[in-house]
């Protein structure tokens, strides 16, 4: 166990929790974008910005992705934390003026409308999608692209059509709407501005009824080890 | 003359414009390498500050020159970084596009700050620092320009990117490049930049001595980024994929171009000149290519077949090795020319054992065996007896490496005898620990004047007890030895292992290539060129005994001259090394403020159990697994430094 404090309470939690992790269970709420419960943090939004006091040292980290330790003060709504949340809200509504949910959040945060402009886009590569697609789908069709001294591109989210399987959960995930999924006619299309891929739905052989990308359901039976046959038939009729 | 305009570098500052008084200050005194004074640079721009030593120097100009530099390094892995330096950049284009709004200075200022505070990485955070000393110290230019309105011309400021580890490694890996694209799992294009620089990535992630961990700022934290473990990571996971690189196919090239030695130095020459498309040929004396790494090195640190591996790709990559061919024996080295080489590559490394000085050596007593020779027998898979006690003399790595193959071959009493104390030893720490946990036994301070015999075999040694007096060159303690302590150590073999130098017999005119005191080819060391015309050196055959990624980088660099001296028929130094020297002595690790690192401790590797390592020559450290490499590759800071500078006209 490791005590610290947040907001003037004195808390014990268990070592290796999260700042994100220990306020919530003291019922202090902090603002997140690019975090997951189920998934890796990454620390790219920058809106859970908190302000920790290691050995008499003020600094800003993200909560989310930043472990307790022992004698550290969290705080959660001084000056210095909510400035830097307002900034990094400015920046993604800047970058990403469409999106309802960015807006709601930055709104939350105290920013309407942002002094600076940048080339709009939809993605804000927070990566919810290549983690979700990678640790709870167990497929890597999609990665990130850095930048960086040797890899002179401009970042982006890359997708592999032969790892993907349809199951639609990166459009689940995506905080923007920059993936998206449309069931149509015994297809299903999953794409992006930059991609797509079409899907052969499976039809169940009682109700007739399109239900499952057949490459996603391939993709189960042979994790599961599932008789060919076995889903001929949808759920509901099973 | 210490003459500077204005000077912020590392929190410290120096400002003489427009002042009666003046303060000089020397390039030290600003915290920079003494080459940096206003003969040379007319202004310096760096992750810490910047400097001006020509008052015309547009500060705002050079503002955006370095961000847009930061700007392409920028990863895009936090939002706060990757938007916040975008616009930056523009809006210090802008400007000094006369387009700029007074209300932009503040934009400005508040980004960076925001940046600094809270950028994902070190890189992100310490970047913005000079932009916000340039707009607290030349506010007046940034208002000058937005207020005139008009476009100013924008000057060619000379770029130079680099890290702490990266400037520690001899061949400049970008590091935290290959290591964040480890932590996005992109381990294909991972491998590709490592290949870059070291074309034996199988080899230099196990025995690389890693100068780059040494330098790496995490170490201050809770411990070094294990990054040579994560280069091993990538190395192995591609070879047990089962996958080979998808190299680009040459151009081919008419020009030929031979090399003498296939050691570490001599295959990255071939693999960076047959990349260019030259029609490479390595001529070896011995039956494997390798080097040292194949002769030297013993299996348990470095297995076979990831060397072969590793050489196996680089003749893919359309490199003749020609083995069993000795210059100097099977063929001469004029006769190359005659051949059609356009150039030659000397890379023969340091093959003969020095003497000990000590009685009856020259005897050629029956279990008197030089190190080089006991290794080589080793790793060729010859047969050696065991015998019970073995004496290996010197306190190296090649020592340690004999005494440890020795108890795997079954001798029972192994002992290293060294002529100074244990903090004198020069072989790695890790090294001499495991050795002594395998059962190695150290005599510190002794050194073997007599080789004892019987029947023209060893039967021990006499020694000489040894203190410590003053240092000498090497600035290690000369030892001394003590009048009347001599005695003897019974053993039925002697290994000598103290140290090895070229052997240059093969030269064919002395006169035409100069050597240097130490009996080592001499070379200019950023063009490798030698005395003779075409023809170049590197590796051991011109340090003397040194580590593999020093051969791989003098390999690499005599490619880019040979390259230049084939197509333009001489050698100018270049750009790149122009540039090395430029921040040779900036002390990389330093900067104005500390990041927060929450503790995580470097991952661990497990190791071979100790009873499995006997009678056999079984990897002792085994690698990261998956992971493992992603949570270390998490670990990196991203510690990289843009600087740009304008030359002095
Ligand atoms: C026992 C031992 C352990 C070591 N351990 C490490 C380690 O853990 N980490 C590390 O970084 N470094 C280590 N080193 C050092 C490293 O191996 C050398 O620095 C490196 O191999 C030097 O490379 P090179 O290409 O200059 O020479 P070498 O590797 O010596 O290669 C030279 C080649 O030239 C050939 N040759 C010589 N003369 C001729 C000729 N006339 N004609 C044709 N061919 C010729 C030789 O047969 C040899 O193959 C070790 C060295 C030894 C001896
Ligand atoms: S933390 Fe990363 S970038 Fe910084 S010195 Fe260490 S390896 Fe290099
Ligand atoms: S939620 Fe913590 S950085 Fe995005």
């Amino acid at each position: 166990m490791v005590e610290l404090t947040i907001d003037n309470q004195r808390v014990r939690v268990k070592k290796g929790t999260t700042i994100l992790e220990a306020a919530d269970k003291f019922n202090i709420t902090i603002p997140t974008l690019c975090h997951h419960e189920n998934l890796t943090p990454l620390g790219s939004c920058r809106l859970c910005t908190v302000e920790v006091i290691v050995n008499g040292i003020s600094k800003l980290t993200t909560a989310c992705t930043f472990p307790v330790e022992q004698g550290i003060e969290v705080r959660t709504t001084s000056q210095k934390a909510l400035e830097a949340r307002r900034l990094a809200a400015e920046l993604l509504l800047a970058k990403c003026p469409t999106s309802a949910k960015i807006k709601s959040l930055a709104q939350e945060i105290g920013v309407a409308k942002p002094r600076i402009k940048v080339r709009e886009e939809d993605c804000i590569l927070c990566e919810l999608c290549v983690r979700t697609c990678r640790e709870i789908v167990g497929r890597q069709a999609l990665k990130f692209i850095n930048r960086g001294l040797n890899q002179r591109v401009e970042p982006r989210i890359d997708f592999s059509p032969d790892m993907c399987i349809g199951c639609g959960s990166c459009a689940y995930v995506c905080p923007t709407g920059a993936i998206k999924m449309e069931d149509k006619d015994g297809t299903r299309v999953v794409y992006a501005r930059n991609w797509e891929k079409e899907f052969k739905l499976k039809k169940c052989k009682v109700c007739g009824n399109y239900w499952a990308p057949e490459e996603q359901l391939e993709y189960i039976r042979g994790k599961l080890n599932l008789p060919p046959d076995f889903f001929d038939v949808c759920p509901n009729c099973r | 003359m210490g003459k500077v305009v204005f000077s912020s570098w590392a929190g410290k500052t120096v400002d003489n414009r427009g002042l009666g008084v003046k303060q000089h200050a020397y390039a030290e005194d600003l915290g920079l390498p003494s080459g940096y004074d206003h003969t040379k640079v007319a202004a310096f721009m760096g992750w810490d500050g910047f400097v001006v030593w020509d008052e015309k120097v547009n500060v705002v100009d050079m503002a955006h020159a370095y961000i847009k530099e930061v700007q392409k390094v920028c990863c895009g892995e936090c939002m706060v970084g990757y938007i916040g330096i975008t616009v930056l950049a523009d809006t210090l284009a802008r400007i000094l596009d006369g387009k700029g709004r007074e209300k932009d200075i503040s934009l400005l200022q508040w980004l960076a700050s925001g940046i600094k505070e809270n950028a994902g990485c070190t890189f992100g955070q310490t970047a913005p620092i000079p932009i916000i000393d340039s707009i607290k110290y030349y506010r007046d230019e940034y208002l000058k320009l937005i207020k005139n309105k008009k476009a100013v011309p924008k000057s060619n400021y000379k770029v130079m990117v680099t890290a702490p580890c990266m400037e520690a490694c001899p061949a400049h890996l970008d590091i935290p490049g290959y290591i964040q694209l480890i932590r996005n799992q992109r381990y294909r294009e991972s491998l590709s930049l490592i290949r870059n620089g070291v074309c034996l990535p199988g080899v230099i992630g196990r025995v690389c001595t890693a100068p780059c961990e040494e330098a790496c700022r995490r170490t201050q934290y809770d411990g070094r980024v294990c990054i040579r473990l994560l280069k091993r990571y990538v190395a192995d996971w591609e070879m047990n994929s089962g996958l080979t690189p998808s190299s680009a196919k040459p151009r081919k090239s008419k020009e030929k171009v031979a090399i003498i030695g296939a050691g570490p130095a001599g295959l990255a020459c071939s693999y960076n000149l047959a990349l260019k498309g030259y029609q490479v040929t390595i001529f070896e004396e011995l039956s494997v290519a390798g080097g040292m790494a194949a002769v030297g090195i013993p299996q348990y640190r470095l297995p076979r077949k990831i060397l072969e591996r590793d050489i196996e790709l680089i003749e893919k990559a359309g490199v003749e090795i020609r083995l069993n061919t000795k210059i100097g024996r099977d063929l001469e080295m004029e006769g190359l020319w005659k051949d059609g080489y356009k150039a030659i590559f000397i890379a023969i490394g340091a093959h003969k054992g020095r003497k000990m000085g000590a009685e009856g050596e020259d005897n050629d007593y029956e279990g008197f065996v030089d190190g080089m020779k006991f290794l080589r027998d080793v790793n060729l898979g010859r047969v050696i007896e065991p015998k019970n006690r073995v004496l290996v003399v010197g306190g190296g790595d090649v020592a340690v490496d004999c005494a440890r193959s020795c108890l795997r071959l079954g001798f029972r009493d192994v002992n290293i005898v060294y002529r100074r104390s244990r903090v004198e030893m020069p072989a790695r720490k890790a090294e001499i620990e495991e050795a002594e946990k395998e059962g190695v036994k150290i005599s510190y301070l002794v050194t073997p004047t007599k080789i004892l015999a019987r029947d023209g075999k060893v039967i021990g040694a006499e020694c000489v007890k040894m203190a410590l007096g003053e240092p000498d060159s090497s600035g290690r303690r000369r030892p001394i030895p003590i009048k009347g302590s001599e005695f003897v150590m019974k053993a039925a073999m002697i290994i000598p292992a103290i140290g090895q130098q070229p052997d240059l017999s093969f030269l064919p005119d002395r006169n035409q290539i100069k050597l240097a005191k130490q009996m080592t080819i001499e070379t200019d060391t950023t063009t490798c060129q030698t005395s003779g015309e075409g023809i170049f050196a590197g590796g051991d055959c011109v340090t003397g005994p040194a580590v593999l990624i020093d051969a791989l980088a003098s390999g690499n660099r005599a490619a880019q001259s040979i390259d230049q001296y084939i197509r333009k028929g001489k050698v100018t130094q270049g750009e790149d090394s122009k540039l090395e020297i430029a921040v040779k002595g900036i002390n990389l690790s330093e900067q104005r403020e500390q990041e927060i690192v929450p503790r995580e401790m470097p991952q661990i590797t497990s190791q071979l159990p100790l009873k499995k390592r006997f009678g056999n020559f079984r990897e002792v450290e085994n690698g990261f697994n998956a992971e493992a490499a992603l949570e270390e590759a998490k670990r990196c800071l991203r510690c990289y430094r843009v600087m740009v500078w304008l030359p002095a006209k």
